[in-house]
């Protein structure tokens, strides 16, 4: 079988749509009120059940989730084939690591089963929605040490996030679905990022400077995966960061306020561009 | 019958949606809601949101109707900035219904369309949704359902409410479900 496969080939039949963060960030639109400042935030953005477009965002969210477990699905079988079983140096992997990436492709497969059940009770239709790939891009690195960091710390810790809102979306909405599978997802999403901390500390232990590649790495991921700050602390995104649940999953709280910083940073430079676009454009 | 209709903007920015194309489609909907009115479109192509509203100057046949459309009621969801014409016929269809509804003396009691519960939306849209189907435009009824169970619950007897509205043809703002 074929290693190291390219975002473009993956398999999607007819009904998808794939695109891309360049695409996304060319869109000059935006949900969030631009013209506020950090410090003049107004209504909440988060997505709950009060939000006047609630259904709609959470059919977008749970698609976005489906197509998500996809390419995670792709992802962690991905290093479990790609890389020969050794003790960690030379572009190996222990034998151990395999085992786990290959019970994360398992769990990632019965999570798109569920949110494929779970958009098909919401009324989305599969492909309805584009599909960004910048999931499985996080996964194409040829050190496996920079897929743990980039797929299992900052795309599972993105899972965990969307989860615990949707979760929450689903018990205020008094979804017994949604709630159920969501709650039991996350806990799936906890030991995928607690199984990527572990083997990133264990295969680096005596590398300092491939660990520290390897976290730099997860920064830069977990920086596109805020998603122009759709994910942050502050009540203008619509997920918030599950901090509890992080910390559970082996995040330190200095991690975590690194990554809010970022998500911050990142809601700010997408306003301040979307508002020089929509002045360039006259509207 | 051919509706006037105008669009604006007349050029779009943002968005790639064709004023011309959206006016043609508006004038087919209206022909097949029996909607006589002008109409005058407006969207705001700076949200990718899809609130949409109606405004009616009063019940005649003469009086302009004024529709109010965030761009991405009319957006194709595969491919974010362009249009889609099937989204667009299910969008003015639901919002000129909801004008047409609003014509009637029984719906006098309902409030501006940006003033509405989202419960009374979503009842609101469940009355327009079957409507649009029996019209031959192909709204997804499990959208509007989970929608109408959000706000109403998600129960059975919840589910034989949306049944009734997405069945019915003639009713008034009163025959609307409130929030429990």
């Amino acid at each position: 079988m074929r290693q190291f496969f390219p975002v473009e080939d993956l398999a999607r039949d007819e009904r998808f749509v794939q695109t891309n963060m360049a695409k996304r960030l060319a869109d000059k639109r935006s949900a969030i009120d631009v013209k506020k400042t950090a410090k003049s935030r107004g209504s909440s953005n988060r997505l709950t059940p009060e939000r006047h477009d609630a259904s709609d965002a959470a059919r977008s969210l749970m698609h976005g989730i489906m197509v998500g477990e996809i390419q995670a699905l792709e992802g962690a079988g991905r290093t479990a084939h790609d890389f020969e079983a050794g003790d960690g140096t030379n572009d190996t992997i222990p034998f151990e690591l395999k085992l786990d990436m290959a019970r994360q492709a398992w769990d990632e497969a019965r999570h798109v089963e569920i949110s494929a059940k779970l958009s098909d009770w919401m009324g989305t239709e599969l492909g309805q929605f584009s599909e960004n790939t910048v999931l499985f891009e996080a996964a194409c690195s040829n050190d496996p040490v920079l897929r743990l960091a980039g797929v299992n710390r900052a795309l599972e810790g993105l899972a965990i996030d969307v989860f615990t809102q949707m979760k929450e979306f689903g018990q205020l909405a008094g979804d017994p679905f949604l709630e159920f599978c969501e709650d039991w997802m996350l806990a799936d999403e906890v030991t995928h990022v607690k199984m990527g901390s572990d083997w990133l500390r264990r295969v680096t232990e005596q590398d300092p400077d491939r660990r520290a590649k390897a976290l730099e790495f997860q920064q830069v991921v977990d920086k596109l995966f805020s998603f122009g700050g759709a994910r942050g602390d502050s009540e203008e995104s619509p997920i918030g960061l599950a901090r509890r649940f992080r910390e559970l999953a082996g995040f330190t709280d200095d991690e975590v306020d690194t990554i809010a910083e970022m998500d911050h940073d990142a809601l700010e430079e997408r306003k301040a561009a979307v508002r020089l676009a929509q002045e360039a454009a006259g509207v | 019958m051919s509706t006037h209709v105008t669009v604006s903007p007349e050029e779009f920015s943002l968005v790639s949606y064709d004023a011309e194309r959206i006016a043609e489609i508006a004038r087919e909907v209206a022909d097949l809601l029996q909607v006589p009115n002008p109409l005058a479109i407006e969207i705001d192509e700076t949200t990718p949101l899809s609130k949409m509203s109606a405004v009616v100057d009063s019940g005649s046949s003469d009086a302009t109707v004024t529709l109010r459309l965030q761009s991405g009621a009319l957006e194709d969801t595969r491919n974010l900035t362009t249009f889609s014409e099937a989204r667009a016929r299910l969008s003015l269809g639901r919002v000129m219904l909801r004008a047409r509804d609003r014509m009637r003396d029984d719906f006098a009691d309902a409030p501006d369309d940006l003033e509405t519960s989202n419960s009374e939306n979503a009842a609101w849209d469940a009355y327009c949704g079957g409507r649009l189907e029996r019209l031959g435009l192909e709204p997804i009824q499990q959208q509007y359902r989970y929608d109408f169970r959000n706000r109403f619950g998600f129960r059975d007897d919840v589910d034989t409410v949306f049944d009734q509205l997405w069945a019915s043809d003639d009713l008034g703002w009163h025959d609307l479900p409130t929030a429990p």
